[in-house]
């Protein structure tokens, strides 16, 4: 390829501990098979040997993509991080976080479509890259700073930088900190910003004056009209939802609208501009979107308790999906069942129990000892609820009980239940290697049952497991493979999450959310890639993931499950408002046939859910089949 | 002082405009000696006018070739735009030793426009910008001058303006400013 549209062309390759810097040709990862974002990661982790270290080894590559489409107008700003997750329980696992805001486009404009950072330096430091000039600096004043101090610093050292960061968890080695950019954009399942704390990364700042040159101006600008007009009619669905607290009663939500909602905000060059940023006097201002409301209504209905817990998880660099929503859930809960008495929560787990916990704390107390153990690094809290549970469920007399109510909400692989509420979502979760939270919302189109049976796919409302008396297992994998491809797409491409459900650009037979995704990358980059090749691109970055898994997780059908309450009771979900709505148990048998259909119609073995070599050629992937023949898992093939 | 005061004619210009006209003008609309107003109130510092400028103008999408430069405020969420204040007697205009050859004034909007063909990048337009930052700049890539000339040749106006999602971008008559 002599000349490239689309993609910036080059690969950042860093290594802390030699000090050395390199730049290869974007080409070297065959882009036009492996797009960019999750694409990109999988293809450059898999060159590198997948290798079998933990998550704090200085070998654990932290690898950074955007796509060929970051950067242009649309809903396609958000870059994605893998690396081996600290997070994921009880092994760790490699795994995929995305994030969204400027510092994608930013990386981008500079000239890069990954960074890939290896290695341990010496003493703190950060990576700044100013377009070609990329120095690895000192940054000893700025450990122990949080998130929002430490990117006023460097953009003040830096103007007009975009910085990704750590906070005090990250440094830590807390395995639920995030990597954060701006006040909101994170990096957030995973635990990777303890993966930059390991490497003693304290930031990357980015200054990108570049630009994207696309094959195609005229059409992209065509396109753009058609983004325009979704827009529109996205606006309502996603921009008032989530301005306020919006499972919080309606006075709260009055109290934010009126009082302390000051603008949108988003990624750059989107129109959507999908969250919002409030500002309380005394706590400061901060960004928020859907799930950072969750802290309401089981802990507090008090507009400042609820901003509080949200802007300190995020200046602690801390997964407010763990330490505001999850762990104190689970405390909550255990407390309700009986499973744990307050005097346990305040004398043996060593927390201040607020009203909810059936004590006399206030919520700061709560929030302010949690949250300060979790980024202090301290053991157990740091480690994650699923280590946290471990930790306890060996010491308290109810500790197996506190397990099990651990495994109903944290449905596997430790990570906290979100809309495990169909068969498709459940298939997906069963086989992915953390909580397939950035796909929930392909499962959820019940309005949508004409784009559904558009792509083939049965109706939403048969695959469901809220309804037993309407559940049909039958088709529920071909849900979830078409969902899984088409994650594999909007984390590569990239296309945000809520731009990407099927009834979005649903204007059939001429238009439709693939039709769309596949002329905006043909004109952004010059390929004449139609619609089934896109789809192809998918489902060959999805079968790459699960070679990886194979070949360094020894993945086999054995570990594609959820966690064994799912199959034994219906489960109180914490989606929403945290109350009502149970689902299931799911049918043991019914679901290892339902698996079996999957392997099947993946082209994967249905004994070990190992790829074939066939499926594998199938997608050009015929160096992977080889290694995996290699090590002994490829499956036989019958004579 | 002139680059004191633009903020304020910015704010009153666009207050003005939301009252005028809603925001959106075509460009047969658009009136002699106009300019484009930003409310920093309604601004989420998206960048969709940079986008939009780079790729109409250059084909292109980034900041980099844009016309006019957001200047994102993430802990604050003030943001400020830069982009030609289209004065009434353009210094760069005046500046400019190929006048009316590499830099005019479009008698439609009074806008002073480069051409392309004619510029030889020398910066003197720049330089004469009473602005800071300038609001007139050389495209290293064409070695040309590039200012905000309201999308002169665009049917639908500027495409800024056009495409700003929250209407924070307004045209609005210079006469109003007094």
């Amino acid at each position: 390829m002599s000349r490239i549209y689309g993609w910036a062309g080059k690969v950042l390759q860093v290594d802390l501990t030699d000090e050395t810097i390199n730049k290869v040709p974007t080409t070297n990862y065959k882009p036009q098979e492996f797009i960019g974002g999750v694409g990109f990661n999988a293809k450059i982790f898999w060159e590198l040997g997948c290798p079998k270290v933990d998550a704090f080894d200085p070998r654990n590559p932290l690898i950074i993509s955007v796509g060929p489409l970051t950067g242009i107008y649309g809903p396609f700003g958000k870059g994605e991080v893998c690396s081996i997750s600290p997070q994921c329980y009880p092994d760790e696992l490699f795994t995929y976080s995305g994030f969204g805001g400027v510092f994608p486009a930013k990386m981008k404009y500079a000239g890069y479509d990954s960074i890939v950072i290896s290695g341990k330096a010496d003493g703190p430091v950060y990576l700044s890259i100013h377009d070609g000039a990329v120095e690895i600096k000192a940054a000893n004043d700025l450990w122990g700073v949080d998130t929002f101090e430490t990117q006023k610093v460097l953009m003040n050292d830096e103007p007009e930088a975009s910085v990704l960061a750590i906070g005090p968890a990250g440094e830590n080695l807390s395995r639920v900190a995030v990597i954060l950019s701006e006040t909101k954009f994170a990096a957030g399942q995973g635990g990777f910003g303890a993966v930059m704390g390991s490497k003693n990364l304290k930031a990357i700042a980015v200054r990108g004056t570049g630009v994207v040159e696309v094959a195609k101006p005229d059409r992209v600008m065509e396109l753009a009209r058609i983004i325009m007009e979704e827009n529109e009619k996205l606006i309502p669905r996603l921009r008032s939802i989530f301005r306020v607290p919006y499972t919080a009663p309606q006075e709260t939500r009055d109290v934010f609208a009126r009082k302390y909602f000051k603008k949108h905000y988003g990624c750059y060059g989107c129109p959507q501009q999908c969250h919002s940023i409030h500002h309380i006097p005394g706590i400061g201002l901060s960004g928020v979107s859907c799930a950072d409301w969750l802290w309401a209504p089981t802990f507090s209905i008090d507009p400042k308790e609820i901003w509080e817990a949200n802007v300190l998880s995020q200046r602690l660099g801390i997964n407010t999906f763990e330490g505001i929503i999850g762990l104190p859930f689970l405390l909550a809960l255990s407390l309700r069942s009986g499973i744990l008495t307050s005097k346990e929560i305040e004398e043996d787990i060593d927390l201040p129990t607020p009203k909810w916990l059936g004590g006399t704390a206030t919520n700061h107390e709560f929030l302010t000892a949690l949250l300060g153990k979790i980024a202090n690094g301290e053991s157990p809290y740091a480690g994650g609820t699923a280590r946290f549970t471990e930790h306890f469920g060996k010491r308290l007399v109810s500790g197996k009980k506190l397990v099990e109510l651990y495994e109903e909400l944290y449905t596997a692989r430790g990570y906290v239940f979100h809309h495990v509420d169909n068969l498709g979502s459940a298939l997906h979760w069963a086989t992915d290697t953390r909580d397939p939270i950035d796909s929930c919302h392909d499962y959820k189109n019940p309005s949508f049952p004409e784009a559904n049976e558009h792509f083939g796919l049965p109706r939403y409302d048969s695959y469901q497991i809220v309804d037993l008396t309407k559940t049909v297992y039958q088709g529920a994998e071909r849900v979830a493979a078409w969902v899984e491809d088409n994650q594999c797409l909007k984390n590569s491409l990239p296309v945000c999450e809520f731009w990407s459900m099927m009834p979005n650009f649903y204007r059939p037979p001429g238009m439709d959310i693939r039709i769309f995704e596949s002329s905006m990358l043909s004109a952004a980059t010059g390929l004449d890639m139609d619609a089934d090749q896109l789809a192809k691109a998918g489902e060959r970055i999805w079968n790459l993931r699960r070679a990886i898994m194979v070949k360094r997780e020894n993945r086999t059908r054995e570990n594609d499950t959820l966690n064994e309450p799912y199959f034994r009771k219906a489960i109180t979900c914490l989606a929403g408002s945290a109350t009502g709505l149970v689902n299931g148990p799911i049918d043991k048998a019914k679901f290892e046939a339902l698996k079996d259909r999957y392997y099947d119609l993946r082209g994967w073995d249905v004994d070990t859910g190992w790829p074939t070599r066939a499926k594998l050629e199938g997608l050009g992937l015929d160096d992977i089949a080889d290694e995996l023949a290699s090590i002994g898992r490829l499956p036989e093939v019958p004579s | 002082m002139t680059n004191r005061k633009a903020p304020l004619f910015a704010v009153s210009c666009s207050l003005l405009a939301v009252a005028i006209n809603g925001g959106k003008r075509s460009l047969r609309e658009i009136p002699k000696a106009a300019l484009i107003v930003h409310d920093p109130k309604m601004c989420a510092g998206c960048g969709v006018c940079e986008v939009m400028c780079s790729l109409y103008h250059e084909g292109v999408l980034g900041p980099a070739l844009a016309r006019s430069h957001v200047v994102r405020q993430p802990f604050t969420a003030e943001h400020s735009r830069d982009t030609c204040q289209q004065c009434s007697s353009p210094s760069c205009y005046s500046a400019c030793p190929l006048k009316d050859k590499a830099m005019r004034i479009d008698q439609t909007t009074g806008t002073a426009y480069v051409v392309d063909d004619g510029c030889t990048g020398c910066g003197a337009c720049v330089d004469a910008c009473p602005f800071d930052p300038p609001r007139i700049s050389i495209n290293l890539q064409k070695n040309v001058a590039s200012k905000c000339d309201l999308c002169r040749e665009r049917q639908a106006g500027p495409i800024c303006v056009e495409y700003c999602p929250f209407q924070a971008l307004k045209i609005a008559s210079k006469d109003r400013r007094g």
